[in-house]
């Protein structure tokens, strides 16, 4: 049986561990804060780019941006993962690592690139240790969108890669997070349309008479759907970053929660041993007194 | 007020402005553009330059007052009743710091140089020599 000593030194050592759990629960539900904020700056942008773009397919009679056709066949599907830079934060980012493995594995051939240190790490271990991969905290978070769209689309109309695929964590409440796969290249109509009903309260646009176009309905498009690309993995970030700090919150308040446990377990096992110690010392005490015969 | 269109100006990261306008002068691909209340549905590409706009403050009892911003590459959305523009960026002439932008433009002026013929890496540059060219304008310098 463990001793008092032992006891009160693993109790120790547990609640320093509560401590740093509890600290970086509080500052995980500081940053949810922030990262929720700069969600929501980044809303209006997508509620007007989406009726933009809404209006420009319904204008543009035949769509033939390179965009939206299939990429090169027998290419390499290229995947845009995105996970967090940090860990701590319970499967949050092996969930994310894991989805993409699965799409992967519908597709004969992939390519990566990686937006978080983790995401990084995870794609070096699958044997890719040169894929292209960049920090998802750090410098600003569009600078960075805009770079990853660029190499990506880049490599989508050179044909080293047939499709642009994004692998991110979604943000469902604030208890639950799910990754999620999107097709982003070829675009498709459907996307716009989701896009869309995310904000827009407007009526639709078409109702107000035929739109002119400067200077032209399909040079307006071309410059607006990598717009578009950019700006969606710009807000799969954001998500990210929210929905990382809302699975650390969770993960932190678990292992507080099971640290006081363990400290109120481990507290009453060392109150028996120290009872138990002295009982036994008095025990020795009686029975040596009734050995002597002063009894 | 029947005169003024709402107007919005915005970025990937915020809302720039968002308020009522008698006037607004973009700078499309095909060159400048002043949208009045009640135009046309009328959707455009966005060169980098002076976005202006005679804006109404509500908080100096109607009059209106001009604002200028240095803008990137974006889109315009007029609408009879609303205005839409979204950029990249928007500078307002107090954030500019002449120094860092001449800085900026010569870089990309040394990587144009060095892009050859790569046309999509020129034309990158391109945009951030005239964005740079556009703040510099703001604040009256060269």
């Amino acid at each position: 049986m463990a001793t008092v000593r032992d006891l009160r030194d693993r109790i120790r050592s547990l609640k320093n561990t509560q401590q740093i759990t509890k600290a970086m629960k509080q500052v995980a539900a500081a940053k949810i804060r922030r990262a929720e904020a700069a969600q929501k700056r980044a809303r209006p942008y997508a509620g007007a780019l989406a009726e933009m773009l809404a209006d420009l397919i319904s204008a543009v009679s035949s769509v033939d941006h390179p965009f939206m056709k299939p990429g090169r066949a027998g290419a390499p599907a290229g995947i845009v993962l995105i996970t967090a830079d940090k860990g701590l934060a319970g499967a949050f980012n092996a969930n994310a690592i894991s989805a993409a493995e699965t799409f992967a594995r519908q597709r004969s051939g992939v390519r990566y690139y990686t937006v978080g240190v983790k995401a990084r790490n995870a794609v070096r271990r699958m044997g890719m240790p040169d894929h292209r991969t960049w920090m998802l905290g750090g410098t600003e978070k569009i600078e960075t969108a805009r770079e990853v769209a660029r190499v990506v689309t880049g490599d989508f109309d050179s044909g080293t890669i047939s499709e642009i695929v994004l692998v991110s964590q979604q943000l469902v409440t604030m208890m639950l997070q799910r990754p999620q796969t999107r097709k982003l290249v070829p675009i498709l109509a459907e996307d716009i349309a989701a896009l869309r009903g995310k904000d827009t309260s407007k009526p639709p646009t078409e109702q107000k008479g035929a739109i002119e176009f400067a200077p032209s309905p399909e040079f307006v498009l071309s410059r607006l759907l990598p717009k578009y690309l950019e700006f969606t993995i710009y807000s799969a970030m954001l998500e990210t970053d929210a929905a990382f700090f809302a699975a650390q919150l969770v993960a932190m308040t678990n292992a507080t929660d099971n640290a006081s446990k363990l400290i109120d377990e481990l507290t009453i096992s060392m109150n028996n041993a120290r009872q138990a110690a002295i009982t036994k010392e008095l025990l020795e005490i009686v029975a040596g007194a009734q050995a002597l015969g002063v009894a | 007020m029947a005169n003024t269109v709402p107007f919005k100006l915005v970025t990937p990261t915020q809302i720039v402005f968002e308020g009522e306008a008698q006037l607004v002068i973009a700078v499309t691909t095909e060159g400048e553009e002043g949208i009045l209340a009640h135009h046309a549905p009328f959707l455009a590409a966005l060169r980098p330059g002076v976005l202006r706009a005679d804006v109404v403050r509500p908080d100096a009892g109607g009059a209106a007052s001009r604002l200028e911003l240095a803008t990137s590459e974006g889109f315009m959305q007029a609408l009879p009743d609303r205005v839409t523009v979204l950029v990249d960026e928007a500078v307002r002439f107090e954030d500019v710091v002449v120094a860092d932008v001449r800085r900026e433009r010569n870089e990309a002026t040394e990587r144009q140089k060095a892009a050859g013929t790569d046309r999509a890496g020129f034309e990158r540059e391109q945009t951030i020599i005239e964005f740079a060219a556009a703040k510099l304008r703001l604040t009256g310098q060269k």
